[in-house]
């Protein structure tokens, strides 16, 4: 009996701390910029789910494809309907690890090299890209950027309007975690 | 007819003609949004039914759900103010619920309604069904 009680006080010690590891937000900010001469293309959304494992040092991502606004009804209604695809793949995710060395204590901001893979449009690709991290009492900032051309995600731009959308999309994310509490 | 007749009237129908295109083509170009208090919601259900319903089968919720018009009543667990001035109302679950996103211009529009939407209480959303991540989000958010 006794030892079933240690056993338990010391799982719930150990869920506690691995919870402590664990931060997240559910309001990331993720932007992208696929503006030309002819046409300017931005949207945003605030919605973005992420977690970072400070122990493993795994970063998770995810926004759902519908959550983004654009200047205009008729983009948003082309971005979900005849590029992602939004009733089929309504998710964008990005699981990564962070692959520099981190300190997590430091409270100056760090430059860090992060290597995972992105899936949209039901299609994954390897990318690597650089996040700015600021590690805080009690919560992370982070931020990053990625460029990626839609053909690689098999999304498919009518050559009529081509011209109008960049070769390569900007996209931009902006977070601020807070510890995971269950 | 005389031949002019004949040509002012072609012109005439041309110009009308023209007129009509641009006045749809610039229609289309700025469409409203959709507009969620004027919809009906296709379901309307208790969000611990959706949360569920997401939970057992994600696809098939998704075909159900995604993009309809939905209407959720819940307990609100959280109230937050986003960035972009949108607010989230998260029904049952702070983390793993159903999240209803109000517009920041719908914000103003339904500020009264809203203001009186406290955390413990029940409160009801219409909104579009944009799938799940942790939680379902619910997006272009009215108070019922």
């Amino acid at each position: 009996m006794n030892r079933l009680i240690i056993s338990l006080a010391f799982s719930i010690i150990f869920l506690s701390a691995g919870a402590q590891n664990i931060f997240i937000t559910k309001d990331a900010r993720i932007n992208f910029n696929s503006s030309t001469s002819v046409e300017d293309i931005v949207a945003e959304s605030h919605q973005a789910t992420t977690v970072i494992d400070i122990e493993k040092n795994v970063v998770k991502f995810s926004v759902l494809t519908t959550s983004f606004k654009f200047r205009r009804a008729l983009m948003e209604e082309h971005f979900n309907e005849n590029y992602m695809e939004s009733a089929k793949f309504p998710k964008a995710n990005f699981n990564g690890k962070i692959t520099s060395p981190i300190d997590w204590k430091s409270d100056k901001p760090a430059v860090v090299d992060v290597k995972g893979t992105l899936t949209m449009h039901g299609i994954s690709n390897e990318v690597s890209l650089k996040a700015q991290i600021t590690p805080g009492k009690g919560k992370i900032s982070a931020s990053a950027e990625i460029k990626v051309t839609p053909e690689a995600f098999g999304i498919q731009i009518p050559s009529a309007v081509r011209d109008k959308i960049a070769k390569e999309v900007t996209i931009k994310i902006d977070a601020d975690y807070t510890p995971f509490q269950q | 007819m005389t031949r002019k007749k004949v040509i002012r009237i072609v012109l005439w129908v041309f110009v009308i003609g023209l007129i009509a295109a641009f006045s749809s083509i610039y229609y289309v170009f700025n469409m409203p949004r959709r507009n969620l208090a004027k919809e009906n919601a296709v379901y309307s259900l208790e969000a611990k039914q959706l949360i569920s319903d997401f939970k057992k089968d994600e696809a098939s919720s998704n075909a159900k759900y995604l993009d309809k018009a939905i209407a959720v009543t819940g307990e609100i667990k959280s109230i937050r103010t986003l960035d972009n001035h949108s607010m989230v109302f998260s029904l049952e679950d702070s983390m793993e619920g159903v999240s209803c996103t109000v517009d920041s211009a719908d914000v103003v529009v339904y500020s009264s309604k809203l203001s009186a939407v406290k955390i413990g209480s029940k409160a009801a959303f219409k909104g579009r069904c944009s799938g799940m991540l942790m939680d379902i989000q619910v997006i272009n958010c009215v108070p019922e």
